[in-house]
């Protein structure tokens, strides 16, 4: 039992935490905080199976199909809704606009696609039990995503980009780092990495339309948790949170472990607004 | 009262619909009526004070539900239903508020995010409660006594509270407190410096907000006849946010637009009823990009009115007298052995400093040097190490920003800090915020007390405006002023306050040497009132032009002070800063 | 003053002649409120095929002594709020004749009492037991099991078919799956079985096993589901597979819902699996409907698809529009007394789901004795095998 509730702890913990990321990493390059992020965990979900099921497409060319859709989707979401904003973030009309977006990408999915759960292929076959695929593929996944992201970061000459734009807008953009190409393509990166979230977890999620809303939320927590644009603490705050979530499940049942991980969420961030491993908050005058 | 007629042509179509003899509208109508008794409320929160909160329909569901358990009796015997419904909203004001409260500390997508989290636990909690909520079953919503027990007494009644909500949110959005609201929305820091305590504020504004919610969930509850928790979808909860916001922030009348559009719109579209929530969100999509102010920003045409091309600011000196007063006892604000350090960074090392009332005191030094630090230090907004601060003798509490124009201490910034939205005129009277003694509720009601002391901040806002030089703008916007302008804006703000002490960062930067010399001729004027200025600047010559002392700092010490007679000679500051 | 006199006359007679004219041209409308769109859209739309059926096939044969139907419908997703607002519509606009729906009980609740306050005919399928009160709703007829009749079936299937005395309830998390096991709970204790588990698990949970594991360390004999969530029931059954354990399944009709096909590991993993279903749209051994039922499949034959929907949900809708069109027929009338005087008087009204009888005391129409279980696995157009253990 102790099993079981690890492995699916575990397993949907990975998927929070790289919903996490996919905020994180939109978020690094524009300052905006998007309500897309789970809406691209569940397409990954629905394209992966749209793909592979439906079209039936072997299983790595669907998976690229998919992330390639995602990224686009992700382009677009860059231009329709968050360039034109930019100028004014301290409006937060982001927050609308991004909501405008993750909405029109639901409604349309319920529309065109299904508001039923369609199943999700396996993938490799491989594995049962607690050792079944869909338990350790989004922990893979997950794990897979980090390393490249550090390697990204720090070792190639986009992702210290990506870094220096992040760490200070004005000085980069005064550097002459193409701003709004870097923009972008970070936009498209958190296209992949939700829609690889939403792939991953295919197995355990299904390829349901309401699972957007859903993934927003619980992959918001891990973004709280860890402090805004730490990846690291982002995996983290995934992780303890799947743990949390689904030993809930067990001990409280359904309806408490709801209200147990809300209130905890919201206690948590009352005692340290800039999450467990962020840094204070930056001098204001 | 130009701006009454939108109201007053919406409650004559309101009470021309019974005419119509069809139900189906009354309840529509009713269901607007009601909806805006929430977003009243929620406008407060969303539009005015800039609170992301998204989930509002967990104080609907606290709201209908409360009424309906009082009415039907599962706990106790059933209540009236005004008695419910009063306690509901009571039970909504604190709801409200504990739902709020994460908004001190959390900031925008945060509360956002846990106002959701919020709406959440209600539901659940609805769900799980069966023997007192009915769980999934649900429970009969109150039923009202007679005349209101008919589709169209109902109705009658609720378009009462609606315009009832209006009448009481626009008071206090033209009182000091919607002022408030909103430079805590768009400045906080000059909402801070001019003595607006942000907690007190907004729990204010949260207990009305949450109130009125559930008392819109009660006539919700009553106006369904029957709840069940899947009434309270996230979906309704959108509406009343993007009913704001496509409102426009900071209006009334956008906001309540918006809620009947809203409502509206569904039944207007019923063949489109599967698209609805995807044309709802294609709405939303274009109106932010293409209409951000909302429909207020489109009804405004007063803030399209082209200013004067050729206006120059004109200080008047003389009337300074009535709006500050004389001093007659010179008070010293003193700082001594001010130590702040910035992780291993001392940005302050040890600074010793005495401003005296009446005096223009010039703090000068290179980039770097500590002089904006130690402003901000006297003005609260950081906490030294070491050291210690006397006003008259008193002790002056370190790190506490919100205090400081209660002891009449106001200050500009480096970069004017102005509420973009809000009338020159308006952004000026959040100086003197501290000073009304009229409460929340009789700014509500717009009782007489409260209309005087208006009057009153009006007309010295005016009188500041002309002695800065601004009096022709009174009515401009404030995002249309120049940047110039807006420096002199901020001082008039500053003097709402008749302050003791008066703190400038850098008022002439960006300024034309005319315009300098004007400032330099009004900074002197307003210390012969008796005020101590402190001046930090970068101007040599506007500094030894009018100040009765200077200090000069490097690396966060002090280099040398005295008269500027003396600093002009002084052989370490001309060497290392004046570089003459 | 003659000409005055004709004049009168005339005018008299003219509308003498026109009253009838107009209510034999004007049609018969019956508003049809469903949730066609949304997440609990599919039972709507089956229904909606029957109704759209039903009306055709009335307007071909030339109506209702000359009227046709008109359904007027009304796209409600499940919404209660958007239920008030197109209730209200129908009655106060479009003033319709008679309402059929909505097709689940947190709309039906919310527009009971305003139907009943404009004595609006109603008829509608909603489970919930309260949702059917003659004093307080004598407008409301209901033609399909209560919740009850539900929970009955259930019970004495599990009770005496499948012989268990130990069982676990299993809800989701919605108001439905919440108030649907607390109920079966508190019935299956009161005839003495023991519950040795009940829990409402979050549809989205994604891994079933600690749930099914409590159920099987405590020594469930049979899992009784209320849910209409077919991932979280296809979950539970596959991790019953993976569990290697055999315990039958009784409960809700979405436990034969097409979806668990699809998302199944395997077909085996769907077998011992109990729904509850009707006798007139089960098979038998040989694969015969009862015989009205099997003709009406000859007629719908390449009309009504049924491959994704499920037979009752069909037959309900056919049912319910010919129960207004016959209403009118008897009395020649579409007020509302008529229809309403005219339902309370029905009995054993042969309609393709079941027989209907109604009293001025009693508007649970639908016959206990045909709510049956069917075994879940064997969808055939619709319908399914009766679950064994049948005589």
């Amino acid at each position: 039992m102790l099993a079981s509730i690890l492995a699916s702890g575990l397993a949907v913990g990975a998927v929070y935490a790289l919903i996490g990321i996919t905020y994180n990493t939109m978020f690094s390059t524009s300052r905006v905080m998007s309500f897309t992020a789970g809406q691209l965990g569940m397409l990954g979900g629905v394209l992966g199976s749209l793909f592979i099921l439906r079209l039936g497409l072997p299983m790595p060319v669907g998976l690229l199909a998919t992330l390639a859709c995602c990224a686009l989707l992700g382009v677009v979401t860059e231009v329709v809704a968050v360039r034109p904003v930019l100028k004014s973030l301290d409006q937060h009309l982001y927050v609308l606009s991004t909501l405008a977006v993750a909405l029109l990408i639901q409604h349309a999915t319920a529309l065109e696609w299904s508001t039923e759960p369609q199943p999700f292929p396996r993938l490799a076959g491989i594995g049962t039990g607690v050792w079944d695929e869909k338990y350790w593929l989004p922990v893979v996944a997950c794990a897979a995503t980090i390393l490249g992201l550090e390697y990204l970061y720090r070792y190639t000459l986009v992702g210290r980009a990506f870094v220096a734009i992040a760490e200070d807008n004005f000085a980069a953009r005064a550097l002459g780092l193409p701003e709004r190409n870097l923009r972008m393509a970070s936009y498209a990166l958190a296209g992949a990495v939700g829609a690889l979230a939403g792939f991953a977890g295919g197995q355990l999620l299904l390829a349901f339309f309401a699972n957007g809303p859903l993934l927003n939320f619980y992959g918001f927590i891990p973004v709280a948790l860890g402090g805004l644009g730490n990846n690291r603490g982002a995996v983290i705050g995934g992780l303890l949170l799947g743990l949390f979530q689904q030993a809930a499940n067990f001990m409280v049942g359904g309806i408490f472990s709801s209200v147990a991980v809300f209130t905890l969420f919201i206690i948590v961030l009352l005692a340290r607004p800039q999450g467990m491993f962020g840094a204070p908050a930056a001098r204001r005058v | 009262m130009a701006k009454l007629w939108p109201f007053l042509a919406l409650l004559a179509l309101a009470l021309l619909l019974p005419l119509t003899g069809n139900e189906y509208w009354a309840l529509i109508a009713t269901r607007a009526c009601i909806y805006w008794v929430l977003v009243a409320g929620l406008n407060l929160i969303v539009g005015f004070a800039g609170q992301l909160a998204i989930g509002y329909v967990a104080l609907l569901a606290i709201g209908a539900y409360t009424a309906s358990v009082l009415t039907a009796g599962t706990v106790m015997e059933p209540l009236p239903a005004f008695a419910a419904l009063g306690i509901a909203a009571a039970a909504g004001a604190v709801a409200g508020v504990i739902v709020g409260l994460p908004a001190l500390r959390l900031r925008t997508f945060y509360f956002a995010m846990t106002t959701l989290g919020f709406a959440t636990i209600v539901t659940q909690i609805t769900l799980a409660w069966q023997d007192v909520t009915g769980g999934g079953i649900g429970i009969p919503g109150p039923s009202l006594p007679a005349p209101m027990d008919t589709a169209w007494g109902f109705y009658y009644f609720c378009l009462g509270v609606a315009v009832v909500c209006t009448w009481a949110t626009a008071n206090l959005a033209r009182s000091r407190f919607g002022r408030a609201l909103v430079a805590i929305r768009d400045s906080e820091v000059a909402a801070e410096a001019s003595g607006i305590a942000k907690p007190k504020l907004l729990a204010m504004v949260f207990l009305l907000a949450g109130a009125l919610a559930a008392f819109a969930g009660g006539l919700f509850a009553t106006l369904q006849t029957y709840i069940t928790p899947d009434a309270f979808t996230f979906d309704l909860s959108l509406l009343f946010f993007i009913a704001v916001l496509i409102g426009g922030r900071g209006s009334i009348l956008g906001p309540l637009l918006g809620t009947i559009l809203l409502t509206l719109l569904p039944e207007v579209a019923a063949p489109l009823a599967a698209w609805s929530t995807f044309l709802y969100a294609a709405l939303l999509l274009v109106i932010v990009l293409a209409i951000p102010g909302g429909i207020a920003a489109l009804l405004d045409r007063s803030g399209r009115r082209a200013l004067p091309e050729d206006r120059a600011i004109r200080p008047r000196e003389a009337g300074l007298r009535t709006l500050i007063g004389e001093r007659g006892e010179r008070a010293v604000l003193s700082l001594k052995g001010i130590v702040l350090a910035f992780g291993g960074v001392r940005a302050i090392d040890g600074i010793d400093l005495d401003l005296r009332q009446g005096e223009v005191h010039g703090l000068i030094g290179p980039n770097g040097s500590g002089k904006t630090t130690t402003l901000n230090v006297i003005s609260g907004y950081y906490r030294p190490q070491e050291g210690g601060m006397t006003l008259a003798g008193a002790e002056l509490p370190a790190g506490r920003p919100a205090g400081r124009a209660g002891r009449g201490i106001a200050r500009t910034f480096q970069t004017p800090r102005m509420i973009g939205e809000a009338t020159v005129l308006e952004n000026v009277m959040i100086g003197a915020t501290v000073e009304g003694r009229a409460g929340f509720v009789e700014a509500l009601l717009s009782l007489p007390r409260q209309r005087a002391e208006e009057r009153a901040m009006a007309d010295r806002a005016r009188l500041a405006l002309d002695a800065v030089g601004l009096g022709g703008l009174a009515e401009a916007r404030a995002d249309r002023l120049q940047h110039s302008e807006l420096r002199f804006m901020e001082i008039a703000r500053a003097l709402m306050l008749r302050p003791e002490f008066l703190m400038l960062d850098e008022p002439a930067a960006g300024l034309s040497v005319e315009e300098i010399k004007r400032l330099g001729s009004l900074i002197r004027a307003i210390s012969r009132q008796g005020v101590g200025v402190l001046l930090v600047e970068h101007h040599a010559d506007l500094i030894f032009d009018i100040c009765d002392r200077v200090t000069v700092l490097n690396l966060g010490r002090v280099l040398a002070a005295g008269t500027p007679a003396e600093i002009r000679v002084h052989k370490e500051v001309v060497s290392a800063y004046l570089g003459a | 003053m003659p000409i005055t006199r004709r004049g009168l006359g005339l005018a008299a007679a003219a509308t003498g002649l026109a009253m009838p004219a107009i209510a034999q041209n004007e049609p018969i409308k019956i508003g049809w409120l469903a949730a066609m769109t949304g997440p609990s859209s599919a039972p709507a739309i089956g229904f909606n095929r029957g109704v759209m059926y039903a009306a055709e096939a009335i307007n071909a044969a030339g109506g209702v002594k000359g009227r046709k139907v008109e359904i007027i419908t009304r796209d409600t997703q499940g919404d209660p709020t958007k239920a008030v607002n197109a209730t209200q519509e129908m009655i106060s606009q479009l003033r319709v004749h008679a309402i059929w729906g909505p097709t689940n009980s947190g709309e039906s609740l919310a527009v009971t009492a305003i139907m009943a306050r404009a004595k609006m005919p109603n008829i509608h399928p909603c489970v919930v037991d309260s949702l059917i009160d003659p004093a307080k709703y004598p407008n409301a007829f209901r033609i399909a099991p209560s919740n009850t009749q539900w929970d009955d079936a259930v019970r004495g299937y599990t009770l005496n078919i499948a012989k268990a005395k130990k069982v676990a309830v299993i809800g989701d998390t919605t108001g439905y799956g919440v108030t649907a096991a607390n109920a079966s709970a508190a019935a299956f204790q009161k005839d003495g079985a023991e519950v040795v588990t009940k829990a409402n698990i979050d549809a989205t949970q994604p891994d079933m096993t600690p749930d099914m594991l409590r159920a099987r360390n405590a020594g469930a004999q049979a899992i009784v589901i209320w849910s209409v969530s077919t991932g979280m029931i296809a979950r539970l059954l596959n991790t019953r597979a993976a569990m290697g354990w055999d315990v039958p399944f009784i409960g809700h009709p979405s436990l034969a819902s097409g979806e668990i096909g699809t998302l199944i590991d395997k077909p085996a993993n769907w077998e011992k699996v109990y729904a509850i279903g009707y006798k007139s749209c089960s098979y038998d051994a040989s694969g015969k409907l009862p015989p009205r039922n099997e003709e009406l499949m000859q007629r719908m034959q390449g009309k009504v698809n049924l491959h994704d929907t499920l037979l009752w949900w069909v037959a309900c809708g056919i049912d319910a529009v010919e129960l207004v069109a016959k209403a009118v027929e008897a009395t020649g009338a579409t007020a509302n007394q008529s229809i309403i005087g005219h339902w309370n008087s029905l009995k054993q009204y042969p309609g393709y789901f079941g027989e209907y009888s109604f009293t001025a005391q009693d508007h649970n129409g639908y016959p206990v004795s045909d709510v049956v279980m069917s075994a879940a696995s064997t969808g055939k157009n619709g319908t399914f095998a009766l679950a064994p253990g049948y005589g």
